[in-house]
């Protein structure tokens, strides 16, 4: 496992999800250009993930951040954003806050899986047609960028179109 | 959060491992469906659609109880576009049932409870015995 580095699987069919996985290619680099993270797109085979870890499901790969680590673990969500940050060196600086701890709580933690939970949630509005039906709390937001962009259609798709 | 992360593993293995659909793709698809006897379903999906995601462990359940009565196969639009592009699938997931072979219904996008699959499943194949 030495030299291992951890593996960002990324949604390839997410507008947001690309964006990010390109942004953390470029950053997570060290000053002799070495990647400290591995991007790779979860892809269409669930045998090919399973190789990669014999734990991983496919669909939950596609629910939700996963990074897999040199030991094995698994980091999902804002653990996984963490642990990216912490691997970035442009973000490392900031990143250790995640592990302040304070009377066992991790409070920067739990306001990053909030804002991991809360990007999540948008996808769809950023036109991630494989991101589902938006989050409740999201749809008149929606409805209000469709009606504002001309498309009057709010009928919430029950599938994903090809 | 660890063994949350721990049980959720746990999960999808046992989901994984009790997998009651098998996939076809162009290769078995004659042989699967086409050349089948009796009612057939398929679900014409792919991983990243989440509509597909939340269809899933609904159709395993439903799977596991017509087990002996209707075979169910899922093709994955994202590999297999011919065959999407054949049977007009426009959106995932698309569920077409086949009775000996022949296209006998398509429902798009259906409402993932066991009850509302049954019923859209059944309608296709009513009167076969």
């Amino acid at each position: 496992m030495r030299g291992a580095k951890p593996i960002l699987l990324f949604n390839d069919e997410c507008n947001v999800c690309r964006r990010i996985s390109s942004w953390v290619q470029k950053s997570a680099k060290t000053k002799s250009g070495e990647a400290t993270i591995i991007d790779r797109a979860i892809g269409e085979d669930p045998e090919a993930l399973k190789r990669l870890s014999p734990n991983l499901n496919i669909w939950d790969a596609y629910a939700t951040i996963h990074l897999l680590m040199p030991n094995g673990s698994m980091k999902l969500g804002g653990e996984a954003v963490a642990e990216v940050l912490r691997n970035i060196p442009k973000t490392k600086w900031f990143a250790w806050t995640f592990a302040v701890s304070i009377f066992g709580f991790r409070p920067f933690q739990i306001i990053l899986n909030i804002c991991y939970a809360i990007l999540a949630d948008m996808r769809p509005l950023f036109g991630c047609e494989s991101c589902g039906t938006p989050g409740f709390w999201i749809k008149p937001i929606r409805r209000m960028i469709k009606w504002i962009s001309g498309d009057r259609r709010t009928k919430l798709l029950s599938s994903s179109p090809l | 959060m660890e063994s949350g992360t721990k049980l959720k593993a746990q999960q999808s293995l046992a989901s994984t491992q009790a997998d009651k659909i098998t996939s076809a793709d162009k290769n078995t698809f004659s042989h699967l469906v086409l050349d089948g006897k009796g009612p057939i379903a398929v679900e014409f999906m792919s991983y990243g659609c989440s509509h597909c995601g939340t269809l899933e462990p609904i159709l395993q359940q439903v799977a596991s109880m017509l087990e002996s009565k209707v075979k169910i196969f899922r093709v994955n639009t994202e590999t297999e576009k011919e065959l999407a592009t054949t049977f007009q699938v426009e959106a995932t997931p698309t569920l077409i049932m086949f009775l000996n072979g022949k296209n006998v219904g398509k429902i798009v996008g259906p409402t993932p409870t066991v009850s509302s699959i049954l019923t859209a499943m059944a309608q296709p194949f009513r009167g076969f015995s």
